[in-house]
C-alpha cells in the first residue's frame, strides 16, 4: 500500500442518520457542568457514559453477541467525532472504547470476551493503559515490568507511569515482561487483563501542567493474576500491542481535541470580522478538513480489515501538529491574554489549549517516533 | 461513469508517453486524447468526471509535464458544456477584477475589449476561452489569431508561457450562455492546479528518498540519519496531504456539477484544495532541497524542474492567502448558531439519504 493513497473514505447511510441522532442527543443533553469552562475539557463521567451505552454508541463495531448494536467502525467514527466537535466527556469509557474492547476482541479469551465486552458497550467498564514505564517511553520494549510465574498464575512486580485515569479505572491492559528477551528485545513480553481492585496496586496521581488530575504512577508489588489474566499468547505481546496502538493513532481525537477553541474564534469572529482572522480560519478549516478526511480513511481502512498502521501514523502526526499549531495563530489573530479562570470562553479555552498542546505530540508515540515509522515505511533504513 | 480498465488504459497510456520522453511530447499526450478527456465520450471524448481527471493530472504534474494539459481540458471542456464549436487547442482565462474584460453587443455583433492576464500558454494556444459575467455569464471563446488580438509573452518560474493577451475591439469567435458563473471556474482552475502540484509533490519525495540512500556522507547513506528521516517523513505527510486535499477537490466539483447549487464558491472542500496544497508545495520543497544540499540548487538535477514548477502553480489561479481569505468569508458568512463543526459536517454530505430502511 503506497504511504500516500488514503482511498475515499468510505460514507454510510446508516452513519449519516447516526450523525443526526447524536446531535439531538447531545443539543438535549443536561451537561453537570459550564461546557465554556475550561475544566469542561476532557470531562469524566460516568453517568454520560452509562447514557451513551444505553444508546448503543460505546463499542461500536462490537460483534451483537459482545453487546455490539449492529455498527460498523465507520459509523463508530461518526459518533465519535461528533461527541469529541461537542467536547461531550468521553474520558470514563474512551480507552475501553478506543482500544482495550477491539484488543480483547481480537487476542483476548471467550470468557473474557463474554465478560467484559457486555459491560464496556453498556458504558460501565473503564480501562487505562498499563505501557509507559519511568525509565520506558519510546522506548516500549525497554519495560521492566515483570509477571513471574507462580501456582495458578502469575505475580506482577514493577512500576507504570503516566497512566491516564488509573485511579477510576476497572481495568488495565499490562503490557510487561514474561520472559528475557530473547534474540531480539521484542520477545518474551505479554498482555495482562488486571482489575485494579487487586491487592497490592496502588495509584499516585500525578498532577499534569494544565492542572489536570488523570495521570497515575501505578505500583505493582508481588500482586497476583490468576492464569487467565493473559491476553492472547504468552509472549506475543509485541505484536498485540503494535496492532493495539494503529487503533489509538488513528482516531478523530488526534486532531479534533482543540477544536473547540476554533470554534469559539469562528464564533467572535462572525460579530467582530478582521482580515488576519478570516485568513486565519480560511487556513485552519483547509488543514481540519483535509485531516479529517485522511483520518476517515484510515477509519474505513480499518474497517476493510486493512492494517494502515503507517497512515496512522503519518495521520497522527500531521493532525497533532495541526492541533499544537491553533492557540499559536489563533492568539496572534485576536488578541488576549488566556486564562483557564476567565468566565470568557476564548479566554479559558485558549489557556486550556495552550497548557494541554504539548501533550498532543507525545501521547500514543512522540512525533518523532511516528516519523521514524513513516521513513521506515518509505524506504529509508 | 467511466469503469476501471478505462481507467486503468489512461494511467497506463500516459505512463508509457512519459517513460519514452518523446520529442513531441504534447502531441503524444492529444494522441491518446486524454486533453479531451473530461469530454463526453458521444462528443469524441473519454467522459471522465473531474475525480478522475484530478488524477490524470497529478500523473501530469508527477513528471513536470511542460504542457497545457491543465488549460486544454478545461477548454475543451467548457466548450462542450455550453455548446460551442469545437476548436483545436483552446487554453483557459481568468478575467479578474483588477483587469476587467469588457463584453458588449452591438446588433448580432459581441466585442471584447481588455487584457488577460498571464494566461497559460496563451502563445501557443488556437484559442483562449474564459467567462465573463455581464450581463449574463458567457462563455468567450476569443480565435488568437483575431483581428486586434496581441500577445506579450511572458514565463513562469518554471519557464512555461504565461502570456498577456490584448484584445481591442475583438469579435470573439464565439459567445455562448456560459454553464456558471466565472468565479467557480477560478475555482476549478485552482483544484486543477493542486493535482498538479500533488503529483509534482510526490516526485520530489520519490526522488529526495533516491538520494537520501544513495549519497554517502560520514560513512554512511545520510537516509541513515535521524534528522533526514524526520524530515523526508515531514515531506511525504505533506505529500499526503496535498493528494487528499486534491482528491477532495476533484469530488467536490462533481457533487457540485450534480447539484443545484449554482456557485462552487459553497463548497469547503472544493476552496481548501489550493490552501491545503499551495503550503504543502512550499514546505515539501524546502525539505527536498535540503536534502538534496548543494548539487540540487543546479540545473544538473531533474529536483528543480518539480521544485520551480511547484513554486510557480502555488501562485498561480490565486495562491494559499487569496483561497484562505475566500474560504474564511464563507465560513464566517453562516449563521452565528451554526457551529464551525456543523458547517464542515453537514448531516448526510455526500450521499443522499433515502427513507428510512
Amino acid at each position: 500500500m503506497n504511504a500516500l493513497t488514503f482511498p475515499s473514505p468510505r460514507l454510510s447511510e446508516k452513519g449519516e442518520r447516526l450523525r443526526a441522532e447524536v446531535r439531538e442527543f447531545l443539543d438535549g443533553f443536561e451537561w453537570p457542568v459550564d461546557r465554556d469552562a475550561a475544566t469542561a475539557f476532557g470531562g469524566y463521567d460516568p453517568q454520560f457514559s452509562e447514557a451513551l451505552g444505553a444508546r448503543g454508541w460505546i463499542g461500536m463495531g462490537f460483534p451483537l453477541e459482545y453487546g455490539g448494536g449492529g455498527y460498523g467502525l465507520v459509523e463508530r467514527y461518526v459518533v465519535l467525532e461528533e461527541l469529541l466537535a461537542a467536547r461531550a466527556p468521553i474520558t470514563a469509557h474512551s480507552v475501553a472504547d478506543r482500544q482495550s474492547g477491539f484488543l480483547l476482541l481480537r487476542y483476548g479469551s471467550e470468557r473474557q470476551r463474554q465478560e467484559i465486552l457486555p459491560r464496556i458497550a453498556a458504558g460501565k467498564a473503564y480501562f487505562c493503559i498499563g505501557m509507559s514505564e519511568p525509565d520506558s517511553g519510546s522506548d516500549l520494549a525497554s519495560v521492566r515490568t515483570r509477571a513471574n510465574r507462580v501456582d495458578g498464575g502469575w505475580l506482577v512486580s514493577g512500576t507504570k507511569i503516566w497512566t491516564t485515569n488509573a485511579h477510576r479505572s476497572h481495568y488495565m491492559i499490562l503490557f510487561c515482561r514474561t520472559a528475557p528477551a530473547g534474540e531480539t528485545r521484542h520477545e518474551g513480553l505479554s498482555q495482562f487483563l488486571v482489575d485494579m481492585s487487586t491487592p497490592g496496586i496502588v495509584c499516585r496521581q500525578i498532577t499534569d501542567i494544565a492542572g489536570g488530575k488523570h495521570f497515575n504512577e501505578v505500583h505493582f508489588q508481588d500482586v497476583f493474576l490468576p492464569d487467565d489474566a493473559i491476553i492472547g499468547t504468552e509472549g506475543d505481546g509485541w505484536n498485540q500491542v503494535t496492532s493495539e496502538l494503529a487503533f489509538e493513532r488513528s482516531g478523530p481525537e488526534r486532531f479534533l481535541s482543540h477544536l473547540r477553541a476554533l470554534e469559539e474564534f469562528v464564533r467572535i469572529l462572525k460579530q467582530h470580522p478582521s482580515a488576519e482572522g478570516t485568513r486565519v480560519i480560511g487556513r485552519m478549516v483547509s488543514h481540519l478538513v483535509t485531516l479529517r478526511r485522511m483520518s476517515r480513511s484510515v477509519a474505513s481502512m480499518i474497517a476493510d480489515g486493512k492494517d494502515p498502521a503507517l497512515h496512522a501514523a503519518l495521520v497522527k502526526d500531521l493532525g497533532t501538529c495541526f492541533e499544537q499549531e491553533i492557540p499559536e495563530v489563533l492568539r496572534l489573530a485576536l488578541q488576549t491574554e488566556p486564562d483557564s479562570d476567565a468566565s470568557n470562553a476564548y479566554q479559558a479555552m485558549l489557556a486550556h489549549v495552550i497548557l494541554n498542546s504539548p501533550s498532543a505530540t507525545i501521547r500514543g508515540g512522540t512525533k518523532e517516533v511516528l516519523r521514524s515509522i513513516v521513513a521506515r515505511g518509505l524506504g529509508l533504513r | 461513469m467511466l469503469d476501471d480498465e478505462t481507467r486503468e488504459m489512461l494511467h497506463q497510456a500516459l505512463a508509457e508517453i512519459f517513460a519514452d520522453e518523446p520529442s513531441d511530447l504534447w502531441g503524444s499526450l492529444q494522441s491518446t486524447g486524454v486533453d479531451k478527456a473530461l469530454v463526453p465520450e458521444n462528443k469524441g471524448g473519454i467522459g471522465v468526471n473531474w475525480a478522475m481527471a484530478c488524477e490524470l493530472l497529478e500523473i501530469a504534474g508527477n513528471n513536470a509535464a511542460a504542457v497545457p494539459l491543465a488549460e486544454t481540458m478545461i477548454g475543451h471542456w467548457l466548450i462542450d458544456l455550453a455548446g460551442a464549436h469545437e476548436t483545436d487547442q483552446p487554453t483557459i482565462a481568468f478575467a479578474s477584477t483588477d483587469a476587467p474584460v469588457h463584453l458588449s453587443r452591438a446588433g448580432d455583433t459581441w466585442r471584447v475589449e481588455g487584457t488577460l492576464r498571464r494566461v497559460p500558454w496563451g502563445s501557443t494556444a488556437t484559442h483562449v476561452v474564459f467567462i465573463s459575467d455581464s450581463p449574463s455569464p458567457q462563455l468567450v471563446v476569443v480565435d488568437r489569431q483575431a483581428s486586434g488580438v496581441s500577445v506579450t509573452s511572458g514565463r513562469n518560474l518554471a519557464g512555461d508561457p504565461r502570456d498577456d493577451i490584448r484584445l481591442e475591439g475583438v469579435i470573439p469567435a464565439e459567445v455562448a450562455p456560459a454553464p456558471f458563473e466565472p468565479r467557480s471556474l477560478l475555482v476549478i482552475a485552482a483544484i486543477a492546479r493542486s493535482a498538479l502540484m500533488a503529483g509534482a509533490l510526490e516526485r520530489a519525495l520519490t526522488l529526495t528518498v533516491e538520494y537520501a540512500n544513495m549519497r554517502v556522507q560520514f560513512g554512511r547513506p545520510i537516509g541513515k540519519f535521524q534528522s533526514i528521516q524526520q524530515n523526508v517523513s515531514v515531506l511525504a505527510t505533506q505529500a499526503a496531504a496535498a493528494r487528499a486535499a486534491t482528491e477532495a477537490g476533484g469530488e467536490a466539483i462533481d457533487e457540485w456539477l450534480a447539484s443545484e447549487d449554482e456557485s462552487l464558491f459553497h463548497s469547503v472542500a472544493a476552496l481548501s484544495a489550493k490552501i491545503r496544497t499551495g503550503e504543502a508545495a512550499g514546505a515539501g520543497a524546502a525539505i527536498a532541497h535540503q536534502v538534496f544540499g548543494a548539487i540540487g540548487f543546479t540545473e544538473e538535477l531533474n529536483l528543480q524542474l518539480f521544485t520551480k514548477h511547484l513554486w510557480a502553480w502555488r501562485d498561480e489561479f490565486g495562491n494559499e492567502a487569496f483561497w484562505a481569505d475566500e474560504l474564511g468569508r464563507q465560513i464566517l458568512g453562516e449563521e452565528l448558531e451554526t457551529t464551525l463543526w456543523r458547517t464542515l459536517a453537514p448531516v448526510g454530505a455526500g450521499i443522499t439519504l433515502g427513507e428510512s430502511k
